[in-house]
């Protein structure tokens, strides 16, 4: 007999850990994910995303936790409650997994002929998934002849095939060159938004996580450390090490004073100390959160200039430390300038 | 459910197959009259008659792999390393001696150097030697020793040429920026392939020490011959057994120190074939040198033996009289052969993919124990199974009476060969391949018919008739346990060796040979045409 549960995630994690030879790579993780959402798992190599992922599809076997997909409990603890082939999910794999031997058109019917679906309605199936991928004319041609972009829409159209409750991507993006990388990345939007398919991606580049998410779980050693919208993570890290992998930062040693008092190098500050005790902390701002400008309430001097497209970003030494600032001006190096910040933040040392 | 099933009974039978005969047989030896005794094993060890036979099988051990390490190593390098006219040619021609069975070379060299040999005597001339002095070297374990390297330094060769032609060129490329191409060789070539070579070093010393076939023909008192005499001369099981036991620990020895010596060595440098070359000597004289060495060896390895085996044939008569004679031989010999490597194809691929791709605990330790069983002597492995099968009751009466005791054999002796051979081409097939497969829902039996099956096709055609030609020229164990009526080729070729003439005698190796090179070339001449899927996925 299945458990099942009243209120329905499309997929819920609750403390989930895993070890390889006595090293825990998952350490208790949690996540939630609604229907038709697509959650960007985020985070550097090693971090225990893939992992996370494997662990969902019931390709490894967690130590502890619970996976619920869709309402019903897929595993408890190392307990498989639904074995990995009645999980229905589809899922496209870091190195796309695309059988040489088969056609485009074999390895789509695959999962099909193996959910035993009659011909006819495979045939219509296939047609259907090569349509929206628009590769309708590639159904007859072996995957080694198609080109890295192709084969990525052939492995998500086998993925989806089967109209699966969730799709698992595993950096499908992370082998193909930036142009393309592009081009695939808007591919997927689209196909996800159109099939509203619930979607756990992986990925260790932010850039994909704020294109494609609408909710982004930030993994640092195991461990989840944010979840949020894009928009949340870049503005409002809540750890020195998202603030560091998640774009460009500044990150000063400070000292809170009391509420709303810090100490920074320029001298006290009034800062939003959100409740932190006095001790040690970090003052975090992006170099687009300063601006130089006559002025400044700050002082400091160019020691670089770099021209990123569009912007100049300066390394700027002040009061002994070196901060990053973008400005559309052009200033020289080792010239005086003045500037403020428009918005900081407060992080835990 | 299915796999763990599977899996579990494959490597259950594994167990009864090669385990179980060599285990029971050594309980059997400590085990009489309803007490332990460990008479037969103090006899072994503590006297000097058997330290000698000891000291024997380790000195024809050792010379053997000297002498193929010699060969191995240059040919692997010139044919890895350099572009000498005819290299392919040369290398299919190095196969030979490799695959036929070593005592149709022995055949050959015997009547060369014996007595009256065509050789013995022009040397005797030239050199001033008395005619005994050189048949006295063929006769002996330095004599054995240099017919077994011509059989077993193609495994060397192979070893070195693989691991050279998959070097990262990057390596090298690296250390010519600042030195020689010769000092490159030196310093960082070589001892990049030291491991894989000291591996295939390691196989030639135990493939030699557990040979029965040469030391037999040439009667030479070394382990393996003697457990023979103990059992079928003097019907001495037990003796025979304890004889046996100084070789398993030997080996076990050799296999373990392998173990601890290659573990943790950096073999990333031997994955998959870079995509550029790695890089070539073109020397001037290197090239000559290597042309006259490669001339050498194909004289002394190919084409001296099989010339005198054909020459001594003289009409075409021999060859009817040994057809006639060996008829049944034939027909047995393909008909086994052919039950034997499907037999082996099908169980080492089950075993080779619990091997390979299979996550549990003991992964390692398994292949390394499946592979412990390819060192163990074919003699041994006969005595194991008339021990275990020779009994009353119907179901061991039945097999120990019919063909099915040398399907046994050829399964007990040639399995952890199969299990290798499959495993080596399964690891060229990603994980990912298999769990795209069960993410849709298949179940096993559906992952393993539709994905790995037909992207292991190549693998299982090569395993069959590597297996074929192995089964094909097995003597030690199937001359022990074969039932009246079920001689083999090789069987009626020793036979008839002692009494019969020379001409028969070379038509029947000639006709072993053809046997075993006849698979080698259709398997050639059909490679081409197999469609080679090559794993293009995007890594």
């Amino acid at each position: 007999m299945q458990e099942k549960k009243a209120t329905m995630h499309a997929l819920e994690v609750k403390q989930l850990t895993k070890s390889f030879q006595g090293k825990e790579i998952v350490k208790g993780i949690s996540l939630t994910v609604e229907r038709g959402q697509l959650l960007a798992l985020l985070g550097p190599s090693g971090c225990g995303k893939t992992t996370t992922l494997r662990m969902i599809a019931g390709l490894e076997i967690p130590d502890n936790g619970e996976i619920w997909i869709d309402g019903t409990i897929a595993n408890r603890g190392n307990k498989i409650l639904i074995p990995q082939k009645q999980r229905h999910i589809g899922m496209v794999f870091q190195d796309l997994a695309l059988w040489p031997h088969m056609k485009v058109y074999e390895n789509i019917e695959f999962g099909l002929s193996a959910n035993k679906i009659p011909r006819a309605e495979r045939k219509k199936k296939i047609e259907e998934v090569l349509n929206k991928v628009n590769m309708q004319k590639y159904s007859r041609e072996y995957p080694g002849r198609l080109s890295g972009g192709q084969q990525q829409l052939i492995a998500i159209a086998r993925a989806i095939v089967t109209e699966p409750k969730l799709l698992l991507m595993d950096e499908p993006l992370s082998n193909i060159d930036i142009r393309l990388r592009e081009e695939i990345r808007q591919e997927i939007r689209r196909i996800q938004h159109e099939t509203q398919i619930t979607t756990v991606y992986v990925t260790q580049d932010q850039e994909d996580a704020f294109l494609l998410a609408s909710k982004v779980a930030v993994m640092n050693k195991g461990i989840i450390e944010q979840t949020g919208t894009p928009e949340e993570i870049y503005n409002s890290p809540i750890s020195p090490f998202i603030a560091h992998f998640i774009g460009e930062s500044n990150m000063i040693n400070i000292k809170v004073l009391g509420k709303d008092r810090v100490l920074t190098p320029w001298g006290e500050l009034d800062c939003n100390t959100k409740g932190r005790s006095a001790g040690n902390a970090i003052l975090f701002f992006r170099p687009h959160q300063a601006k130089i400008e006559k002025g400044g309430q700050y002082e400091g001097v160019i020691i670089s200039r770099d021209f990123i497209g569009g912007v100049y970003r300066y390394h700027i030494l002040t009061s002994g430390e070196n901060i990053l600032l973008e400005d559309n001006n052009f200033y020289e190096s080792e010239h005086k300038v003045r500037f403020t910040f428009d918005k900081k933040e407060i992080l835990p040392f | 459910m299915q796999k763990q099933l599977t899996l579990s009974f494959s490597f259950t039978f594994f167990l009864c197959l090669t385990c179980l005969p060599i285990v029971w047989m050594f309980g059997n030896s400590i085990y009489e009259d309803g007490s332990f005794s460990f008479d037969y094993y103090r006899d072994i060890l503590f006297t000097g008659r058997y330290v000698k036979i000891i000291a024997n099988s380790l000195i024809l051990a050792s010379i053997t792999t000297m002498l193929s390490a010699l060969m191995g190593v240059s040919a692997g390098f010139f044919l890895a390393k350099t572009n000498l006219p005819l290299k392919s040619f040369f290398k299919i021609c190095f196969f030979i001696p490799l695959i036929i069975p070593s005592y149709t070379i022995g055949i050959a060299w015997v009547n060369l150097l014996g007595k009256s040999g065509f050789l013995n005597t022009q040397l005797a001339h030239y050199l001033h030697l008395s005619s005994e002095t050189i048949s006295d070297f063929i006769y002996s374990t330095y004599g054995a020793a240099f017919i077994l390297s011509i059989n077993l330094f193609p495994v060397i060769m192979l070893v070195t040429e693989y691991s050279l032609k998959n070097l990262s060129p990057r390596f090298e490329e690296s250390g010519l920026v600042t030195g020689s191409s010769f000092h490159v060789l030196r310093r960082i070539t070589l001892p990049l392939i030291t491991p894989a070579i000291i591996s295939g070093i390691m196989i030639v010393f135990v493939l030699s020490l557990s040979e029965f076939g040469i030391p037999s023909l040439l009667q030479i008192n070394v382990l393996t011959t003697q457990i023979f005499t103990q059992f079928s001369a003097f019907y001495n099981e037990k003796a025979a057994t304890a004889i046996a036991f100084p070789l398993i620990v030997i080996t076990i020895i050799i296999i373990i120190f392998e173990y601890i010596y290659l573990h943790g060595k950096s073999f990333e440098i031997l994955g998959r074939k870079p995509a550029r070359n790695s890089i070539q000597y073109h020397n001037k004289w290197l090239l000559v040198g290597g042309t006259i060495f490669f001339t050498f060896v194909l004289f002394i390895c190919v084409f001296i033996p099989l010339l005198t085996l054909i020459l001594n044939i003289r009409t075409l008569t021999s060859f009817h009289d040994a057809f006639l004679l060996a008829k049944k031989g034939i027909i047995n010999s393909i008909q086994f052969s052919s039950i034997g490597a499907t037999f082996l194809t099908f169980a080492g691929f089950l075993l080779g993919y619990l091997s390979e791709k299979v996550q549990f605990k003991l992964k390692n330790s398994t292949s390394t124990f499946i592979w412990i069983f390819f060192a163990v002597p074919a003699t041994v492995i006969g005595i194991g199974l008339i021990k275990l099968y020779n009994r009353p009751g119907m179901f061991f009466q039945n097999v120990y009476g019919s063909l099915w005791i040398i399907i046994i054999g050829y399964m007990a002796r040639f399995l952890p060969l199969s299990t290798r051979i499959q495993t080596n081409y399964l690891k060229q097939i990603p994980y990912s391949l298999e769990e795209a497969g069960s993410t849709t829902g298949a179940t096993w039996f559906q992952v393993l018919g539709k994905i790995v099956f037909p992207l292991q096709f190549n693998g299982i055609i090569a395993t069959w008739l590597i297996c074929f030609i192995f089964c094909i020229g097995e003597l030690g164990t199937t001359i022990l346990v074969y039932p009246p009526g079920h001689e083999t080729l090789p069987i009626t070729l020793f036979t008839i060796m002692a009494n019969s003439p020379d001409d028969i005698v070379s038509a029947l190796s000639i006709i072993i040979v053809f046997m075993t090179l006849l698979p080698l070339g259709i398997f050639l001449s059909i490679s081409r045409y197999i469609t080679r899927i090559t794993i293009s996925v995007t890594s």
